[in-house]
């Protein structure tokens, strides 16, 4: 209709309004829907959006908790330059995040190619691989894990048959986080099902044409599979980024909440946590918060800005 | 593939499997010693057997445990609807529309996935007791049904985007607005999103902790993670087999409901025949 | 329009999915629970308490049973309760009391008293002379909640640390426990090696947590220092941090104590303990965790006192508590709450109903009367509480705010030393920078 209308008018300031008029019609409609369909988040921004003001706040105020925050400025933020906890929490949380995310996703994503294949008895399988995820933070299994992984546990027994001497996993300082990266890629399981649903919308006319063509299954794996999973990869990916930066359920329960042995496991966020609730520092637990926004917020654009070049959508 | 490689792949994963169900199996078999045997005996299979663990700790607390389940279902099930309803709205309009701001409010929603939970409890806090909603279940259900959880938005956001344009546009030539588009074209291709994240959902609000300890007053009101931990007290006596008999119980929904759901992650397009 | 839906979503699932919901709906309407209003105030001007602590069940139900007394006692009065396990409550009275919203009377951690107090946020009882009588009280147990001029809580209940021994072990290897209660450190250590070595290895002599505060508090008090002082500093001084460690170190050198890493830091309860397993044959623990830790070690426990009592510069040993009753400053019922704690503090009734699950009865003639009937490892713990009461110790001060800060670098620096990575000297001076910069002193 637009178009019809450029072609047939004379040449004129007018012919540049005559199309402009509906086009901005088609945009109020186009927003008036979309704004629709985010109505019910709008309002959930209200329930959101108050606490995190409340939060950004009490970040530049001294607040204990139980007395009114007294306005400090900067001071929160001074502090964190000047505290060695700080620095160590964030050593542990980036070497934990860089480390199990790309190794749980690799085993994820393998383990969900394999289980892709029209395997028979996939749906135990995935059941299967998907229960540590279901178990992962519950108070029964930690304690469990002081049988696998004690001195005296079965680790260490069948280390012992192969003639090696085995430290204790979990209490020994140089050795915790690395236990700890561990159970957290035990528990592939999510991002597993979330490829797996990917694998499944990948239609199967393209690997049909690909194997007409007589492509080899890596190269149908390079060429089909990778980027038309690359929205589902990019989604893990952020996700997995996301929530291991603010790691805390495991490394809270594993230590008992204390960071132990030896702060070897103390995460930003458990360290977030002893500072606004077991020593009433909540000023400047909120400013660790803004912190950790930024730097996360910094990890994720980054990760955006490279999707252009790998992440492949349909359009 | 040969029978020798494809029995070879079976034994490796099976051996992986076993590695995987070693906690679940110890679980249960823990639930089935008497509490002093727990911590000294430990081989899977009991030395001396004990089912009291179970009709024990079903009636051990202050309500009977039907009461914590139901509780807990009922906030499930609610909270699936809620985020599969509120959620696909919102992941549809960030996917497939073009509206003014919304990129802004792309970026805004994933900033909220960003934030520390524990500096976001106290202004929560006041915010829910300022309507009037401690000890009642609204502030676990509302944010629910009003997308908060921007987890699941940003999934169904990604595999909305991976289907094909000509969807859209072929819908659009038939006559479709936006929500005929939506309900008839999208959401039926979406149904492994779907899938995901009503077990997502399921799992991780049948596990949740915080959120009913804080809010919930009454023991009337609980939820089963919530009574769970009344076995525990870590400075006195503990009751370790009913605690592990109910944990034990309090899995099977899960389980069960994964089992179920787990047909609905394989219907995408592949299964359907759709090109 | 339900007749154009594309096959995959059927009118089938449709169906299924409104039944579902369907049956929620029902679901919900026919208990209504947790839909309500919020907090209902019961009607006809009667007065609700909010009373709040940590613990399992078994310990809400004898508390349950001593409440019910006393609202029977008095009409108008009825008390809602609510307890967790002790992390979970921390975190949800500090939530509470940050939103305004605080239980009247609660459960108070003596190292988090302070946080409280000094803010305000908890009523002095003193300003409320006769309304909870502490005459009954021995000056160990009165003090314990007194911060300065002013008292901030009542203990729920008296405990102390002792040494536990496990007889049939120590009877199996043929060695001789040393008298309980003039023993020495230099005793213990050679117990401990003797035990060590007689098993084989098999069994280490002792074990316990060189980091957990209330060990080295007794240490450091039998030196003549004080952990915290009055002034709410750090009263300890470096050289008796690295005696303290440097006592271990050579425990553990001379194999009495087991390797680094032996103790797992997860789980405190006794059932796990390694001293239930048999494969340590002594170690420290609360007096009112006697009971279950002779369950759960086999029957054959013998209590004794903390090695060094006499042999150092003064008593070491103290009267603690597990935790005290306090009741909120902003309660909008204090007289109520007052009474309420005045019955579970002086009411023989009450401690009957209560028993030991949080310690010894404060109330020394309460605690004499309901003795008789208790279990027998109870009694023995009571009794252990009434002699340490009836002695002089020294008084010990509140832990100041910031003290959790402390608890933790301690445990840190515990690990270092444990696991070779610092000297003991490195670890004190590390540990004393910390812990003043953690008090502002």
């Amino acid at each position: 209709m637009t178009s019809g209308t450029t072609t047939h008018a004379p040449a004129g300031s007018v012919t540049r309004d005559v199309p402009a008029a509906p086009r901005r019609r088609v945009t109020k409609r186009k927003d008036r829907a979309g704004y629709l369909f985010l109505l019910p988040w709008f309002i959930g921004m209200l329930f959101t959006v108050v606490p995190f003001f409340a939060s950004l706040y009490l970040a530049f105020t001294d607040y204990n908790l139980l007395n009114h925050p007294q306005w400090i400025g900067l001071g929160n933020f001074r502090e964190m330059l000047d505290d060695p906890l700080l620095r160590q929490s964030l050593k542990v949380t980036f070497i934990y995040t860089f480390v199990s995310v790309p190794l749980s996703l690799v085993v994820a994503l393998g383990v969900a190619m394999v289980l892709n294949q029209g395997i028979r008895g996939l749906p135990v399988y995935r059941a299967v691989f998907y229960l540590p995820s279901l178990l992962g933070g519950s108070v029964a299994i930690v304690l469990l894990w002081r049988y696998v992984f004690g001195l005296n546990g079965i680790v260490n027994a069948f280390l012992g048959w192969w003639g090696i001497e085995g430290p204790g996993w979990t209490s020994d300082p140089d050795y915790a986080l690395t236990t700890l990266i561990i159970l957290h890629v035990w528990t592939f399981g999510s991002p597993m099902v979330i490829f797996l649903a990917g694998l499944r919308q990948i239609p199967t006319m393209y690997y049909e044409a690909a194997a007409v063509d007589g492509a080899s299954r890596w190269r149908q794996f390079r060429s089909i599979t990778l980027p038309l999973l690359s929205p589902i990869i990019f989604f893990n990916l952020i996700q997995s980024l996301i929530s291991s930066f603010q790691t805390f359920t495991q490394g809270f329960i594993m230590s008992g909440g204390t960071g132990g042995p030896a702060d070897s496991t103390m995460f930003y966020n458990l360290y977030l946590y002893q500072q606004g609730f077991s020593q009433f520092h909540m000023g400047y637990a909120s400013a660790m918060a803004w912190m950790l926004l930024v730097i996360i917020a910094a990890f994720t654009a980054l990760n955006f800005l490279a999707a252009k070049y790998w992440v492949f959508y349909d359009n | 593939m040969t029978t020798r490689k494809r029995f070879a792949r079976h034994v490796v994963l099976c051996f992986v499997g076993a590695v995987m169900m070693y906690p679940l199996l110890w679980m249960v078999s823990s639930s089935l010693k008497p509490s002093r045997d727990i911590f000294t005996d430990l081989s899977l299979w009991p030395s001396n057997w004990d089912f009291s663990n179970y009709p024990d700790g079903w009636t051990a607390l202050e309500q009977p445990f039907t009461v914590y389940m139901v509780n807990s279902l009922v906030i499930v099930v609610l909270s699936i609807i809620g985020n599969l309803v509120s959620c696909s709205l919102a992941a549809y309009g960030f996917a497939r529309l073009n509206f003014t701001g919304r990129k802004l409010f792309f970026v805004l929603m994933l900033g909220t996935m960003m934030l520390p939970g524990h500096v976001l409890l106290v202004p929560q806090y006041i915010v829910f007791a300022k309507l009037d909603w401690i000890n009642t279940y609204y502030p676990l259900l509302v944010p629910n049904f009003l997308a908060t959880n921007a987890f699941y938005i940003f999934l169904m956001v990604q595999f909305m985007r991976s289907l094909p344009r000509e969807l859209d546009d072929a819908a659009r030539i038939d006559g479709c607005g936006p929500f005929r588009t939506f309900w008839s074209v999208i959401m039926p291709l979406c149904l492994p999103a779907f899938a995901t994240t009503a077990i997502f959902t399921f799992i991780s609000v049948w596990n949740e902790f915080f959120g009913p300890l804080i809010y919930l007053t009454d023991s009337e009101l609980y939820t089963v993670p919530l009574a769970l931990r009344q076995f525990i007290d870590s400075e006195g006596q503990s009751q370790w087999g009913q605690m592990f008999a109910m944990s034990f119980l309090s899995l099977a929904p899960v389980i069960g409901f994964f089992i179920a759901g787990q047909k609905y992650l394989v219907k995408g397009i592949a299964t359907t025949g759709l090109k | 329009m339900v007749d154009r839906l594309p096959r995959s979503v059927n009118r089938r699932d449709v169906i299924r999915v409104a039944g579902l919901a369907g049956l929620a709906g029902l679901g919900l309407s026919a208990c209504g629970r947790g839909f309500g209003g919020g907090d209902d105030e019961p009607e006809g001007g009667a007065v609700q308490l909010n009373m709040v602590w940590w613990g399992d069940a078994k310990r809400a139900e004898k508390t349950q049973a001593a409440l019910t007394a006393f609202q029977a006692k008095n009409p108008g009065i009825t008390v809602k309760t609510e307890y967790q396990d002790s992390g979970p409550y921390k975190d949800k009275l500090a939530t509470r009391f940050a939103a305004g919203d605080p239980p009247d009377i609660m459960a108070m951690r003596m190292d988090s008293l302070r946080e409280y107090a000094d803010r305000g946020a908890l009523l002095d009882l003193g300003q409320h002379g006769g309304a909870v009588d502490l005459g009954g009280l021995s000056d160990s147990a009165r003090t314990l909640a007194e911060v300065g001029d002013k008292t901030y809580g009542v203990p729920a209940g008296l405990n102390a640390i002792g040494f536990v021994v496990n007889k049939t072990l120590t009877d199996k290897f043929g060695v001789t426990i040393p008298d309980g209660n003039t023993w020495s450190w230099a005793d213990l250590a050679a117990f401990a090696k003797q035990v060590t070595q007689a098993s084989g290895k098999k069994v280490y002599g002792t074990a316990f947590e060189p980091a957990t505060l209330a060990n080295i508090i007794v240490f450091t008090r039998q030196r003549g220092e004080d952990f915290y002082n009055a002034e709410g500093g750090l009263g300890i001084s470096e050289a008796t941090v690295v005696a303290w460690f440097e006592m271990i170190n050579n425990m553990r050198a001379a194999g009495g104590f087991p390797p680094p890493g032996f103790i797992e830091n997860v789980g405190a309860s006794a059932e796990q303990s390694y001293l239930a397993k048999g494969a340590i044959a002594s170690q420290i623990i609360p007096t009112n965790n006697f009971l279950s830790y002779n369950a759960a070690a086999g029957g054959n426990l013998e209590l004794l006192r903390i090695p060094g009592e006499t042999q150092g510069a003064r008593r070491g040993q103290s009267v603690d508590c597990p935790h005290l009753w306090s009741i909120a400053s902003a309660s909008k019922h204090r007289d109520e709450a007052l009474k309420l704690l005045n019955f579970l503090v002086n009411d023989v009734e009450a401690s009957k109903a209560t028993g030991t699950t949080r310690g010894v009865p404060p109330n020394s003639t309460v605690a004499e009367e309901i003795k008789p009937g208790l279990q027998e490892d109870d009694q023995l713990a009571t009794e252990y509480l009434a002699g340490l009461q009836k002695e002089s110790l020294p008084r010990s001060y509140t832990y100041p705010p910031g003290s959790s800060k402390i608890a933790s670098s301690l445990a840190t620096i515990a690990t270092e030393v444990e696991f070779k990575r610092q000297t003991p000297q490195q670890a004190a001076k590390a540990f004393l920078d910390a812990g003043r910069k953690a008090l502002g002193k």
